[in-house]
């Protein structure tokens, strides 16, 4: 069955641009990122040595995943418009095996992100911090945990598209909500609950480069220590899948 | 045991009642035509039987089992609309549906050149006709040699060139022994190709059998007294008759009457001869199914 959904998405020119997109805007701003200056000095090659760029490109990089779940939103609501899940199923395929290639393409675009990561951080930082490439595989694992962050937001992707089956209202809902709706919610929320809401828990995967140094100045961060939230994250990844079949299963299509 | 067996079917949109309690089956080798007028309930009777809506009430049985995606395999199936991905072309549409259908890839070629696409495979199904894509929706209904088509209205769009050629298409199809159900506002042309038909109004099944039978409850038979036959007799004889119903003039001094299924014009020859009548005539006026559909919907 994935080779259906493989038919469909290899031959659509959005899912391609979109990709290019991730890329291109990814590496332009790692890139452009070495000539900011902070309290004066250029950041310079300090920003790509090994083995804390994983960390930086892990923590940037999941800025950029917002392009991956609105290219899983297309897909899906591509299908609700297109009313092809419903010719689907009338084909003979299940509500599960439909909503199963959507989850295994959301693995691909995942594993796509960590690629995409570790290709542009061997890239700057064999290239413009070689001397420290001999740590180059220190801390590399972070990549893991940012595939596991990838996955989860899609999941929210998913889920949303399935409810609102429109592309334009599914984005739009998707965006608000990340952007809008969960630090609202963070806002009115005491920290000790706010850590467990999913965009936070998905985010605390990759958390902020140099995090310890802004403790000492802040305080102690609310937020879960990836260790901490892979767990969770897991378990939001599952529910908003599981939520997403319920609601095909059991609406018309 | 038959190919699909509708029980007790009812369907809800909030306060509207799209079906009400359909109990129908389809037979294995018949052509079964849905017949109604818009919103009637068709395509939400084919869209429950295919599992794309969900029943308010009631079951349906894909040979003789609960609907799955396994049985769903064995049908091949157009509702409403030609679905498929705009972006890709023809071949790839049905290779696609062929991968869903698990059905041989070959067979894709086969159906291209049944539904005269052959040389527009290659082309994007964005930039198809109506009539094309109505084309490219049947042969996805043949792919994998299915043991029955479901139609929803497959003349859509189609000009009458294209409209004959699927009329000859089904009656093939039907000729080789294939079960299709097949859902029209066409009645002329199922009239020509359906063995059986149903007709639905506003949810309600009004008539459901073989199409002769169907169209023999609506025959009237046309009866032309002799000229010293009084009317007040004949009326008194025809009330005596529990099979005779409906007598009404006609033109020209004659009457028709209906009579119940099992009975023919000879026998009501013989028993109003019995009752000493003479007929200077006796005649039976065979009704259109879209006059009876027309009737029946009323």
């Amino acid at each position: 069955m994935f080779r259906a959904e493989l038919r469909k998405v290899l031959p659509y020119r959005t899912v391609w641009i979109i990709l290019l997109l991730f890329v291109v805007l990814l590496a332009l701003f790692v890139s452009a990122g070495g000539s900011v200056t902070l309290n004066g000095q250029r950041v310079g090659a300090t920003l790509y040595t090994f083995p804390g760029l994983w960390q930086k490109l892990t923590y940037v990089a999941s800025y950029f995943n917002l392009l991956l779940g609105i290219l899983l939103i297309i897909l899906i609501t591509d299908e609700f418009q297109f009313r092809t899940f419903r010719q689907q199923v009338i084909d003979g395929a299940s509500v599960a095996e439909l909503l199963q290639n959507k989850l295994l393409l959301s693995g691909l675009l995942a594993v796509f992100g960590m690629l995409t990561v570790l290709g542009l951080g061997f890239y700057f930082g064999l290239t413009r911090a070689a001397d420290t490439a001999s740590q180059a595989t220190v801390g590399i694992t972070g990549i893991a945990l940012y595939g596991i962050q990838v996955l989860g937001l899609l999941s929210m992707a998913a889920l949303v598209a399935v409810l609102v089956r429109r592309s334009g209202p599914g984005i739009l809902l998707f965006l608000l909500y990340a952007w809008v709706a969960e630090p609202l919610l963070r806002f009115s929320l005491p920290d000790s609950l706010d850590r467990f809401l999913p965009a936070k828990v998905f985010n605390s995967l990759t958390p902020l480069p140099g995090q310890e140094m802004i403790d000492t100045v802040t305080g102690p961060s609310s937020a879960l220590l990836p260790t901490e939230a892979l767990p969770l994250a897991l378990v939001y990844t599952a529910l908003f899948w599981g939520l997403s079949y319920l609601l095909l299963r059991n609406r018309d299509l | 045991m038959p190919i699909l067996e509708l029980d007790n079917l009812s369907k809800t949109y909030g306060s509207t009642t799209a079906l009400k309690g359909l109990t129908l089956s389809v037979e294995p080798g018949s052509v079964y035509g849905l017949l109604g007028p818009n919103g009637s309930g068709k395509t939400t009777t084919l869209g429950i039987a295919l599992g794309v809506l969900r029943a308010s009430g009631g079951t349906v049985r894909w040979f003789g089992q609960e609907p799955n995606a396994n049985n769903r395999r064995r049908v091949g199936a157009l509702l409403e609309t030609p679905n498929f991905f705009p972006y890709l072309s023809a071949r790839q549409n049905l290779l696609l549906a062929a991968d869903v259908k698990r059905a041989d890839p070959r067979t894709v070629d086969q159906a291209l050149d049944l539904t005269g696409l052959g040389t527009r495979q290659h082309d994007k199904f964005r930039g198809f006709s109506l009539g094309m894509k109505q084309r490219l929706a049947l042969a996805s209904t043949l792919l994998g040699n299915p043991e029955i088509l479901v139609l929803d209205e497959p003349t859509n769009g189609l000009d009458p060139q294209g409209i004959a050629e699927v009329r000859d298409l089904v009656t093939r199809l039907a000729a080789d022994g294939k079960t299709i159900l097949i859902a029209s506002h066409l009645l002329d042309e199922v009239e020509k190709v359906c063995t059986h038909v149903a007709v639905l109004q506003r949810g309600d099944l009004r008539a459901a059998g073989p199409v002769h039978s169907i169209l023999a409850t609506a025959d009237r038979v046309i009866l032309r007294p002799a000229p010293d036959t009084s009317i007040a007799t004949l009326q008194q004889a025809v009330a005596a008759l529990p099979w005779v119903s409906d007598l009404k003039p006609e033109a020209a001094g004659a009457y028709s009457a209906v009579l119940a299924t099992g009975h023919g014009p000879a026998d009501l020859n013989r028993a109003l001869f019995e009752q000493g009548i003479a007929l200077a005539g006796l005649e039976v006026r065979h009704r259109s199914l879209e006059a009876q559909f027309l009737e029946l919907t009323r």
